[in-house]
C-alpha cells in the first residue's frame, strides 16, 4: 500500500508539472559534439551511425520502415515483393497501403545528423585529404537520403544546414521545394561526392567511394528520367501539382537519362568492375554461380560494388529472411517459414533458351488460351503430361532455378515436396484437401507425403506452405542451418551490383535514344550471357525490362519501377496473382504430373490508386507545407 | 487463511479510497473538455447529365470524387465525397457553414468550383456535361455468351480510350470493380450511328461467373483526359 501511495504521490507531481517549463532546457549537444569530433575514432564511430541510418532497401527493409530487425521484428514475414508481381505471401492479402513505406521523420534525422558533421568538417584538425573524403562521404549520405525521400514524397524542403531553434518555430519551417529540384539536389550531392571520394578505402572498408557514388546517381537519374518520360501515364492534380512539387515536365527526361547514361557509364569504362563469372558453359553453372552471388555477395567482389553487412546474430545485427523463407521442409524448428511464395507471373517472364528475347509463359496444354484460362482443372482438357514435378521448366533461364525452390528440386539435402493434389483412375479430382487415396497397394497423399514436415506446397497448415507452387531460394544460404529465433540470418546484402548499372545504362540508352546503342546492347547481352544465353538480342525497352524483373528479382527494385515507370495502376487495375498447382495425375501408369494454371488460392484482387504514387506527407498541421494530392 | 482474508478488505477498502482520488487528480489535470459540437447538417445530391437530366453513373472505387473545404479555417484542407454508382452522393455528418465545392478527377467535362451554404438538409445536384453517353444499352445472356448492345455519343473532342464490358456479383459493378470483363479498345472517335457490341464467353470465366448464380453486369467507356473516368450505362441483373 506504500508502495501505491508512493505511486499516486509522484503522478500527481507529474500531472502538476506538466505545465511547468521543464522542456526548455539549454540544449547540451554542443559540447558532446566537439568532443565526438575531436577524435578521428568520435568521427569514424559517428559515421557508422550514418551508414546504419542509411534507407538501403536490403533484408530489413519491408513495409514498415529500415532496420526492422531490432525490438520485436515479427511482421509475419510480409516483404516488399509481396506487394508487386513477383510473389504473395502464404496467408496475407495486403496490398500498398496508405500507412505504408512511409520515411519521414527518420528521413530529416539522417539529414540533421549527416548536416551536423557537414557544418563541423571545416573546423575539424584532420589532413586535407580526409577532408576530403569527409566531405564526399557526407554529400554521399545526403544524395542517398535525399533520394529516398523524393522518390516517396516528390518535391521536400531542402535542409542543408543545420537548424537551431531560436524562439521562433515559423522560423524552422521550411517549404517544399518542386520535385526538380529535389533531384537536382540530388544529381549535385552525387557530385560533390563524385569529385571527392577516392577509388576505395585504404583497409578496404564498407564505405562509400567514387564508384559507389557513381552506382547512386546512376539508379537516382534513371528513376527521374523515367518520371518525366512516363508522369503523363497517370496525371495528378491538386495543389501540389499545381506548385510543381510533385510532377517533373516531360522536357526534364533527356538531361536526367544523359546523367544516368554518364555515370554509368563512368564505372563501366573505369575497367574495376565486371561481372562475376560471366561466361558459364552450361546453365546448371550459371545457375549455381547466380546462387553464390547472393548467397554471400563478398564472393563477388569484382560485381558488388557497396555492400551492407550483418556482422553477427542479435538484434540490430542479423535479420530474418533465413527463417521467414525457408520451404516448410528445412524450417529447421522455425515455426512459420515459406511466407515468400513466387508468382506465377514471375515464373513466366523467364525466358526459354531455345526462344531468345521473349517471355516463355508456361503452358499446361496445346489449347489456345492454355496462359489465359484460370478455371482450374477441366476434366476435358489435353494436359500435358510430365516425368517430374519440374519438367514444365526444363530449357527456362538458369536464374529462375536459382530465384525459386521448383517442385521436387532439392534444397539442403531433400527432395522440395510441393503438389496440389491428384487425379484419381476414374478421373475425379481431389485438389487441396481430402483423404490419402490407396490404388494397386500404393497410397497416394494430397500434398505429396504423409506427414506435414515432409512437404512444403499447398495445405494451409500453420501459413507454412507455398500457395503459388514454388518456394523462395535468393539469398537463402544452402549450407547455413538457421537457429529458429529473431535475427539470426546474416547474409550480406549487395545494394548496388555492376548488374544493375549495366541494366540502367541499357535502358537509359533504349529510353532515350541517345548514347552509344552498340555499347547499351552489350550491356544487356552481357547479363544473359552470364545466365547461361548463347543468342544475343536486341536493345529494346521490353528487352530491358523483362531482364530486369529476371536479373533483379526480390532486390526490391520491381516496386520502384512499377512507380518510376507509372506502370503500378495499369498492372494491378483489378488484378488477380497467379498460381501453378502440380497434381499428380494417376489416371495413366505409372502416374504423371499435369500443371494447372489457376488464381492464388484464398486471394483477392488488388488495385493501385494514382494517388499513391507519392505517399502521403505526415504531420502537415505542424510542419504546414502543402500535402500530396488526394491525401 | 483469516489473515489473508483480513488484509485483502484492508486492501480493497483503501483502493475505494484511492481510486476515485486517482481519476479525480485526473480530471484536474487535464486542461480542457472536449466539448465541440457534432455535425449538425447533411449535405446530399445527384449528378445529373446538363442535356438530358439523367443521372450520370459512377463508380466508389476509384471513381469522381467531390473536394470540399470548410470556409472560417486558414489550413484550407481538401475533404473528400465518393460517390454513389447512381449518380447520388450524400453525406449526413457535415457542420453548417460555407464551402467551396467543386466535383473533380470525373467523368464529366471539369467543372468551376462553387460556394455552397450547408443548413441542414440540404440537396445540391451537379449539372454535369458527360463525357460519354451510352445510349440504346441492352444486356442479355444468349447461348453461353453475355451480349452487351450499345450506341455511344461523345460530347468532347478527345479519343475515346476503350469501351468494356464488366461482371461482378454485386451491384457496384464498374470498371475498377469486377470478376470478369471483356474490353475494346478504340483510340479514336466514335461513330455515333454505330452499334458497339461486346461478348462475354461464360465458360472461359466459369471459376468466378458460376453457373446458378446471379450476376450484375455494365458497359462503359472512358476519354482519353487526364485523371478521366469511366462513363456507364445502368448495370444490369442476369442469373446464370
Amino acid at each position: 500500500m506504500r508502495s501505491l501511495k508512493k505511486i499516486i504521490s509522484l503522478f500527481s507531481v507529474l500531472v502538476a508539472m506538466s505545465c511547468g517549463n521543464v522542456l526548455d532546457k539549454q540544449p547540451l549537444d554542443k559540447l558532446q559534439g566537439e568532443n565526438l569530433f575531436s577524435n578521428p575514432e568520435g568521427v569514424k564511430l559517428y559515421m557508422a551511425n550514418l551508414y546504419y541510418q542509411l534507407p538501403i532497401e536490403d533484408f530489413t527493409f519491408f513495409r514498415q520502415g529500415f532496420n526492422w530487425n531490432t525490438g520485436d521484428p515479427n511482421n509475419g514475414g510480409f516483404a516488399p515483393a509481396m506487394v508487386t508481381d513477383e510473389a504473395v505471401h502464404t496467408e496475407f492479402g495486403d496490398f500498398v497501403g496508405d500507412g505504408d513505406f512511409q520515411w519521414w521523420d527518420q528521413g530529416y534525422k539522417l539529414i540533421r545528423d549527416v548536416n551536423i558533421l557537414i557544418d563541423i568538417i571545416p573546423t575539424l584538425d584532420i589532413t586535407d585529404d580526409e577532408r576530403k573524403a569527409l566531405i564526399g562521404e557526407s554529400a554521399f549520405i545526403r544524395a542517398y537520403t535525399y533520394f529516398a525521400l523524393v522518390k516517396r514524397y516528390g518535391g521536400v524542403p531542402l535542409i542543408t544546414a543545420v537548424q537551431k531553434y531560436e524562439g521562433n518555430v515559423e522560423a524552422l519551417k521550411v517549404p517544399r521545394s518542386t520535385e526538380k529540384e529535389t533531384w537536382d539536389f540530388v544529381m549535385k550531392e552525387c557530385d560533390t561526392a563524385i569529385g571527392n571520394l577516392g577509388d576505395s578505402w585504404p583497409a578496404g572498408e564498407r564505405r562509400a567511394t567514387k564508384w559507389v557514388a557513381y552506382a547512386l546517381k546512376s539508379r537516382a537519374a534513371l528513376h527521374a528520367a523515367s518520371l518525366a518520360k512516363y508522369g503523363d501515364r497517370a496525371p495528378i492534380s491538386g495543389t501540389a501539382a499545381d506548385q510543381k512539387l510533385v510532377g517533373l515536365d516531360k522536357s526534364a527526361a533527356a538531361e536526367f537519362y544523359k546523367a544516368a547514361i554518364d555515370a554509368s557509364e563512368a564505372i563501366i569504362s573505369s575497367g574495376k568492375f565486371a561481372l562475376f563469372k560471366p561466361n558459364p558453359s552450361t546453365p546448371e553453372e550459371a545457375a549455381n554461380n547466380y546462387r553464390l552471388l547472393f548467397e554471400d555477395p563478398n564472393n563477388a567482389p569484382e560485381e558488388a560494388l557497396f555492400i551492407k553487412g550483418y556482422a553477427r546474430p542479435g538484434s540490430g545485427t542479423g535479420h530474418n529472411y533465413g527463417i521467414w523463407f525457408q520451404p516448410n521442409q528445412t524450417a529447421n524448428g522455425w515455426p512459420h517459414p515459406g511466407r515468400m511464395n513466387p508468382t506465377l507471373e514471375l515464373m513466366d517472364v523467364y525466358e526459354s533458351y531455345d526462344k531468345p528475347g521473349e517471355s516463355a509463359p508456361i503452358t499446361t496444354s496445346a489449347t489456345a488460351n492454355d496462359v489465359t484460362d484460370y478455371t482450374g482443372f477441366n476434366a476435358s482438357k489435353q494436359y500435358k503430361r510430365f516425368d517430374t514435378e519440374n519438367d514444365i521448366f526444363k530449357g527456362k533461364d538458369a536464374r529462375m532455378w536459382a530465384t525459386m525452390i521448383l517442385p521436387g528440386t532439392s534444397w539442403k539435402g531433400q527432395k522440395i515436396v510441393i503438389q496440389a493434389g491428384f487425379i484419381k483412375p476414374d478421373g475425379s479430382t481431389q485438389i487441396m484437401g481430402g483423404d490419402p487415396f490407396t490404388v494397386n497397394g500404393k497410397t497416394y497423399y494430397t500434398y505429396g507425403a504423409a506427414d506435414r514436415t515432409k512437404y512444403s506446397g499447398f495445405d494451409t497448415w500453420g501459413g507454412n506452405n507455398t500457395r503459388t507452387g514454388a518456394s523462395f531460394k535468393k539469398f537463402l544460404n544452402e549450407g547455413v542451418n538457421i537457429a529458429p529465433g529473431w535475427n539470426q540470418c546474416i547474409t550480406d546484402f549487395a545494394d548496388f551490383r555492376y548488374a544493375e548499372i549495366l541494366l540502367t545504362y541499357a535502358e537509359a540508352i533504349a529510353e532515350s535514344g541517345t548514347g552509344d546503342k552498340v555499347k547499351g546492347a552489350k550491356a544487356l547481352n552481357d547479363i544473359r550471357r552470364r545466365a547461361g544465353h548463347k543468342a544475343e538480342i536486341a536493345l529494346t525497352i521490353n528487352n530491358v525490362i523483362r531482364e530486369r524483373r529476371v536479373e533483379l528479382a526480390f532486390e526490391n527494385k520491381r516496386f520502384w519501377d512499377l512507380v518510376r515507370r507509372r506502370e503500378y495502376h495499369t498492372v494491378f487495375n483489378n488484378t488477380m496473382r497467379h498460381a501453378l498447382l502440380p497434381i499428380l495425375d494417376l489416371r495413366v501408369t505409372p502416374a504423371k504430373y499435369i500443371f494447372v494454371r489457376i488464381n492464388v488460392p484464398r486471394s483477392n484482387p488488388s488495385t493501385f490508386d494514382y494517388r499513391q504514387y507519392y505517399r502521403s506527407i505526415p504531420g502537415i498541421g505542424a510542419n504546414g507545407l502543402v500535402q500530396n494530392p488526394q491525401y | 487463511m483469516d489473515w489473508f482474508k483480513t488484509h485483502n478488505i484492508n486492501t480493497m477498502k483503501k483502493l475505494t479510497t484511492y481510486i476515485p482520488a486517482l481519476l479525480l487528480m485526473l480530471a484536474a489535470g487535464a486542461c480542457s473538455v472536449d466539448n465541440y459540437p457534432a455535425p449538425n447538417a447533411q449535405l446530399y445530391g445527384t449528378f445529373l447529365d446538363a442535356e438530358t437530366n439523367e443521372p450520370v453513373e459512377q463508380d466508389i472505387i476509384r471513381g469522381s470524387t467531390i473536394e470540399f473545404i470548410e470556409h472560417g479555417y486558414a489550413s484550407q484542407t481538401k475533404q473528400t465525397m465518393i460517390i454513389k454508382n447512381d449518380g447520388s452522393y450524400r453525406n449526413n455528418l457535415i457542420f453548417s457553414n460555407t464551402y467551396t465545392i467543386t466535383p473533380v478527377r470525373g467523368n464529366f467535362v471539369p467543372m468551376t468550383p462553387q460556394e455552397v451554404t450547408v443548413k441542414g438538409d440540404t440537396q445540391l445536384d451537379f449539372k454535369v456535361q458527360p463525357y460519354i453517353r451510352i445510349k440504346e444499352a441492352n444486356i442479355s445472356k444468349v447461348g453461353t455468351k453475355i451480349i452487351a448492345k450499345f450506341k455511344l455519343q461523345q460530347t468532347v473532342l478527345n479519343n475515346v480510350r476503350k469501351i468494356g464490358l464488366y461482371a461482378h456479383p454485386e451491384p457496384s459493378v464498374g470498371e475498377p470493380m469486377r470478376v470478369a470483363l471483356v474490353e475494346q479498345e478504340i483510340n479514336g472517335a466514335i461513330d455515333p450511328n454505330k452499334v458497339y457490341q461486346l461478348e462475354l464467353d461464360l465458360p472461359s470465366n466459369s471459376n468466378v461467373l458460376k453457373t446458378g448464380n446471379q450476376y450484375f453486369f455494365r458497359v462503359g467507356g472512358i476519354i482519353d483526359a487526364p485523371e478521366s473516368k469511366f462513363n456507364y450505362a445502368k448495370a444490369v441483373r442476369i442469373a446464370l
